[in-house]
């Protein structure tokens, strides 16, 4: 087969992958090599359905030998299958790297023979473009579930990231839907990343000689929607995994109904864009907001609303803490402001230590006021008209909200009615 | 009376030097431009800036040494070939004198977040630059790029590309402006490119067929077939594509032509 067949193949079975992030690694370009890894990572293109390319993603192989039933590649698909060399893959990334095309390669794969193999197969490709290649760009190796501890640790120092793929939120998902993976072949590689990611750091910090070890740190993604779990779970699941694991992020994939069978939605399901969106939202918060899962959700609340994003849910929750004085608020109590991002928040800041902020500067500072003005004051004054019920303040919110999420939920209606 | 407009000769220090006898002077200033391209009005007093490299310097290290980004607003400024930004650095430059070096933050300031806004403005496609440039590898190794942006980022992704592809000889040929870098392994120069060539790649966004080899063919319809493979037709989002990635790019990109 010619390896222009094989890429349309084998990109196609990559495209379920979420990642496509080239961040948090600097690696140098140094001596004869090519290329180096920059740290806030590049976009090269984007595909039609919005999302960023950045890295030549593909599977090494998708002739698998398990079945799991969520899979387009699994085994008991009637696919076309294909399977690069190692050679072939190491050439197109050295070629699409030098037009620029890519930050560098983003390598998965079937489990096409054992895990042991499979793995050291991709860790072949990855030694072929560091060492006969002298490839410096950003290389993202996906861990196989299951492959032995020392092959994880030879990917950790050739990999700019690896990840593993928790699939689903809980362990009995994964035992009905990909029932030849199990929870330990998942977890104990990602602990490994995750204790060896700080363990590498911490020494790089006592020596600038000791290896580095995959220095974009790990990520994980879980489909959403393919199982029963709520979004309290998936979210607790997260915060877990950050501050257990130390991941980097966590990737939510809207499940794509490919196949018909038991347990799974139907064919004619729509991927579940809405609520990926709204579990990037709760995602973000945690990460940057100092949020804690709790406070989003509870067991009493298990499920993010459809029309609100999380902040603002939260915010009109807990409505007896607003409002907020601008001009004496801390930066954490700036952040909780629906409408304040971090950008305003750090701007309000600077600000105020030079001169006072009026009414009139919000807007300029950049906090988007349909939004902030219900939960603030400034200078004494409320913007906002105080009298508002409950049920109106969710109404005006809702409102508020960005074009692209009240698109989402339109279309998440429209799908509905059939 | 604010009737005072400052001329440069369109450069960097004279955009600097302009602003600082600006600043110098007592009298109301109404504006500060390159001359090329300005037309006087017939009451307004015009100074014509004889550049002095020396008064331009003085003025970039005292935005140096003030708070915050000051001297990254004044050089992404003038590279973003914004009619206007010398007025909004005079303003600057006043404010800083009047309440201090951190008066660069006060971001309620009409000027300062002119300048802010431009700057991001510049910082931006030169980041956006640096993933949408695409390299035609020559028959002989060489490496070339056009491209059309808005802001004169040319030295940015240049910076850029000497560490990634220092190995490599490359060219960056901002068509718009007509102004080509070329790094030979070692050292970065200004390279003139045959005018014909220009008119070529300008009108049809590639490089003319004889210069093409077999291999950059192949390599080009590669990446067309991977962009196409990649995307999920489920969630298709158009919308969203050209947000991030604007038409205006796409001239040079093989992966969106027909």
């Amino acid at each position: 087969m010619k390896t222009s067949e094989k890429l349309i193949i084998l990109a196609g079975a990559a495209k379920y992958d979420a990642s496509c992030s080239s961040s948090g690694s600097n690696r140098n370009s140094d001596g004869d090599g090519t290329g180096n890894a920059a740290e806030s990572g590049i976009c090269h293109s984007w595909s039609a359905d919005g999302r960023c390319i950045s890295l030549l993603k593909i599977l090494m192989s998708n002739d698998c030998l398990f079945d799991c039933r969520y899979c387009l590649s699994r085994r008991s698909n009637s696919q076309e299958r294909a399977t690069f060399t190692s050679e072939e893959i190491a050439s197109l990334t050295i070629n699409f790297y030098l037009r620029n095309y890519i930050e560098g390669l983003f390598l998965s794969s079937a489990v096409y023979a054992s895990p042991d193999k499979t793995m050291a197969d991709m860790i072949e490709v990855c030694r072929l473009l560091r060492h006969k290649h002298a490839f410096n760009g950003y290389i993202h190796l996906k861990i196989i579930p299951g492959a032995a501890a020392d092959l994880v640790q030879q990917a950790g120092f050739l990999a700019d990231r690896l990840s593993v793929n928790i699939e689903f939120p809980s362990e009995a998902s994964l035992k009905r839907l990909a029932p030849q993976k199990s929870k330990m072949s998942i977890l104990a590689p990602m602990k490994q990343i995750g204790d060896n990611f700080t363990g590498f750091q911490l020494e790089r910090k006592k020596s600038r000689n000791s290896p580095v070890f995959c220095p974009g740190g790990q990520s994980t993604q879980m489909i959403i929607g393919a199982s029963g779990e709520s979004d309290f779970q998936i979210l607790n699941l997260t915060e877990s995994l950050y501050n257990k694991m130390s991941l980097k992020r966590v990737y939510y994939s809207a499940y794509i109904a490919v196949n018909e069978g038991l347990y799974l939605p139907a064919l004619t399901t729509a991927p579940p864009l809405l609520r990926e969106h709204r579990l990037y939202q709760a995602d973000w918060l945690l990460r940057f907001y100092k949020f804690q899962a709790h406070e989003i959700l509870s067991p009493a609340f298990p499920n993010l609303d459809d029309r609100l994003d999380p902040k603002a849910a939260w915010a009109l929750r807990n409505f007896d803490l607003f409002p907020i004085d601008i001009n004496r608020a801390s930066y954490e109590e700036l952040l909780r402001i629906p409408g304040v991002g971090i950008l305003s928040a750090r701007r309000i800041i600077k600000t105020r230590r030079v001169a006072a902020i009026r009414e009139q500067d919000l807007k300029k500072i950049g906090l988007v006021l349909k939004r902030a003005k219900y939960f603030i004051t400034i200078n004494g004054k409320y913007p906002a008209r105080s009298s508002l019920s409950h049920h109106q303040l969710v109404d005006a919110m809702c409102r508020a909200e960005s074009p692209a999420a009240r698109k989402l939920l339109q279309n998440s209606r429209q799908l509905r009615l059939f | 009376m604010d009737t005072t407009i400052y001329l440069h000769d369109g450069s960097f220090e004279g955009l600097l030097h302009a602003v600082a006898a600006a600043v110098k002077s007592k009298e109301g200033v109404k504006g500060i431009y390159a001359e090329n391209g300005y037309s006087r009005q017939i009451f307004d007093r015009h100074i014509r800036i004889q550049t002095d490299g020396q008064q331009a310097l003085r003025l970039f290290d005292y935005l140096k040494k003030l708070k915050g980004s000051a001297a990254r607003y004044a050089l992404n400024g003038y590279l973003s070939d914004d009619r206007d930004v010398g007025i909004h650095l005079y303003w600057l430059v006043r404010e800083c004198l009047a309440r201090g070096p951190q008066a660069t933050e006060l971001y309620t300031h009409d000027s300062i977040r002119y300048l802010d806004k431009l700057s991001q403005k510049v910082g931006k496609e030169a980041h956006r630059l640096t993933g949408l440039i695409r390299f035609r590898i020559l028959e002989d190794g060489l490496q070339y790029a056009p491209f059309e942006s808005d802001c004169n980022v040319i030295s940015y992704c240049a910076r850029h590309f000497r560490k990634r592809l220092k190995n490599r000889q490359w060219i960056l040929h901002d068509i718009r402006r007509n102004y080509a870098l070329y790094w030979d392994c070692s050292s970065l120069q200004e390279i003139a490119i045959e005018d014909d060539f220009t008119k070529h790649v300008r009108q049809y966004g590639e490089l003319p067929d004889a210069r093409i080899s077999h291999d950059e063919q192949l390599y080009q319809a590669l990446w067309k077939s991977f962009h196409a493979a990649i995307d999920n037709k489920d969630r298709k989002n158009i919308e969203l594509q050209r947000r991030l990635m604007p038409r205006r790019y796409w001239k040079y990109l093989s992966e969106m032509r027909d």
